[in-house]
């Protein structure tokens, strides 16, 4: 236990770091996630296809390659960015394919009818989306979304491997000196399952919120309000 | 259901296009960089290929125990009877212990030292029957602890802490942490006091990170990657400054890319030792017994000619002594 009470504020740091990427990460990956979401279901066939080629592509590279690819690849390309920031890259490029397919699936669980209705009161497409897809989509799409989030805790892991100081980096790193890898890795272990169940909770709470029966007007509301509070 | 699609305006149109670009443009990175980077991993498998025939000779020269010497050791007679010895460590490793890639057994330091061992208790032939599990660093005192290995052969430091709660025979080899830099830095840096300051790479599975916290004071950055093809790359781009890690696989660096030179004299002692369970009391004294069998038979020094010193100049150093442990 003295690894422990010694390396407090390390792991702490540790702690905050795999929160940060797992934020940044989710965050970008929902806002990216729904604009390719919306460019598959557009109309305009390049931008169909455009959204699908992304999601295949990232959706079929393990975490572990695109990490490596984004810190020692994109290098020699030009671009070197900071690992944290690969980090962040990494996580959204992957989760927002993930995100793309849960926001897509969602929109085709709202019926044709309804945005036919939306265009014929004069609605356009993105009015139609705004306003009488996207906020009866979400509610379908909270426990999928989640699935997302818990996969970007996980993922975050990943990121020790180009040098992100992490909480399984920090964990390592301990490890090396102590020699306790049991210990250190139930502790990270114990670190991952909080956020998980954090995530999973709070994605409760979120369906109750906007689950129908309540007021309709409000409840599409606050399924877009639910989802920028999530972002932030 | 059928999928939901709109008829957009105009304006919907051009917005979704600009947003389709950046997209492309994305896509288009990406199967750039599909190729993947060139991280080095080539040349490890020409050095270890090289190296077969002369570590073949090693092994030849091998010493098997005689039938009492196993039968007064209850760790080896377990072994000699299972006709198998069980070696947790990696063989993804260029100079100690690399995968064969065309079938043969793995080559490098650590591997001869596993099959000498496994000749030396299983007898003549002995050095094929080895399994070779792989270890981590996270992994390494927990497999020794719970016999799911006989014995960590992996370039495995010993540190007081280790001994806490595994047993050491050896040491078999005395490394020192080293500084490797872009061949334009080498006139700036040559000891680890000239680090301060400066962003550092090191192994995530390596005591290189002891050793700068030790020796350097006030590095700007530590960052530790998993294996070093990474660091060189990281060393290369910049994203570090100096690359700390044991001299030997620095040395094979340098020799693989003229980009990269090491710099100044080792400044930390890495002793390797043969990590074994506390439980199997008589392991220890038989390992050493062992090494120093190999030590007299010239069988050292030729394994060490074989691969260490296919990366280093010089002659064979003088071999440590077993049972001689630093801390």
């Amino acid at each position: 236990m003295d690894a422990i009470r010694e390396n407090l504020p390390l792991l702490a740091q540790g702690i905050g770091t795999t929160i940060a990427l797992t934020v940044l990460g989710y965050a970008f990956a929902l806002i990216l996630g729904t604009v390719l979401a919306v460019a598959r279901v557009s109309p305009i066939p390049p931008l169909r296809g455009a959204a699908t080629v992304y999601v295949e592509i990232f959706r079929n590279i393990p975490l572990l390659s695109l990490l490596i690819l984004i810190a020692f690849g994109l290098p020699d390309v030009g671009l070197l960015l900071p690992y944290f920031w690969c980090g962040v890259l990494g996580l959204t490029l992957s989760s927002a394919a993930f995100v793309c397919e849960n926001v897509r699936s969602g929109i085709n669980t709202v019926p044709v009818g309804h945005a036919e209705a939306a265009r014929s009161i004069g609605l356009g497409f993105f009015g139609t989306l705004r306003f009488v897809v996207l906020p009866q989509a979400f509610r379908s799409m909270v426990q999928p979304l989640v699935n997302v989030f818990i996969g970007t805790v996980i993922g975050s892991a990943l990121c020790s491997a180009i040098a992100v100081q992490e909480v399984t980096w920090v964990t390592q790193t301990l490890n090396i000196r102590y020699a306790q890898a049991v210990l250190m890795f139930m502790i990270a272990g114990a670190v991952y399952l909080l956020l998980s169940l954090g995530g999973a909770a709070l994605g409760g709470v979120i369906e109750r919120a906007v689950a129908p029966g309540g007021k309709d007007r409000s409840s599409g509301r606050a399924a877009l309000d639910v989802t920028a509070g999530a972002q932030a | 259901m059928t999928p939901t699609t709109f008829r957009p305006g105009r304006r919907a149109v051009v917005a979704a296009a600009a947003t389709a670009l950046p997209l492309l443009g994305l896509a288009a990175c990406s199967s750039d960089t599909g190729d993947g980077p060139d991280l080095g991993g080539g040349e490890g498998g020409d050095e270890g290929d090289g190296d077969s025939v002369p570590q073949a000779d090693a092994l030849a020269s091998g010493p098997v125990a005689a039938d009492d010497v196993i039968a007064a050791s209850a760790w080896a007679t377990a072994i000699k009877e299972k006709g198998q010895l069980v070696r947790g460590g990696t063989v993804a490793n260029q100079v100690f212990s690399l995968a064969s890639t065309t079938g043969g057994m793995p080559t490098g330091f650590d591997a001869g030292i596993t099959q000498l061992l496994a000749k030396y208790i299983l007898g003549e032939g002995g050095e094929e029957k080895v399994e070779y599990i792989d270890t981590t660093v996270e992994t390494r005192e927990t497999m020794v602890q719970n016999d799911t290995v006989d014995c960590v052969i992996a370039t495995y430091s010993i540190t007081a802490e280790r001994l806490e709660v595994i047993d050491f025979a050896g040491p078999y080899y005395l490394s020192g942490t080293s500084i490797q830099v872009r061949a334009e830095d080498k006139d700036t840096i040559s000891g680890p006091e000239d680090l301060t300051g400066l962003k550092l790479v090191t192994q995530a599975n390596s005591t290189g990170i002891q050793a700068i916290e030790e020796n350097v004071t006030d590095p700007a950055d530590v960052q530790t990657l998993p294996d070093n093809e990474s660091c060189v790359a990281a060393l290369k781009q910049g994203r570090a400054d100096a690359y700390v890690l044991d001299q030997g696989v620095l040395l094979g660096n340098s020799a693989a890319d003229p980009d990269v030179v090491v710099v100044g004299e080792p400044f930390v002692d890495d002793p390797y030792g043969i990590g074994l369970s506390q439980e199997n009391e008589d392991a220890l004294d038989f390992c050493n017994t062992f090494l120093q069998e190999i030590i007299d038979s010239g069988s050292w020094e030729s394994l060490w000619t074989a691969t260490v010193g296919e990366v280093i100049d010089g002659e064979a150093p003088e071999p440590p002594v077993p049972g001689d442990l630093p801390v």
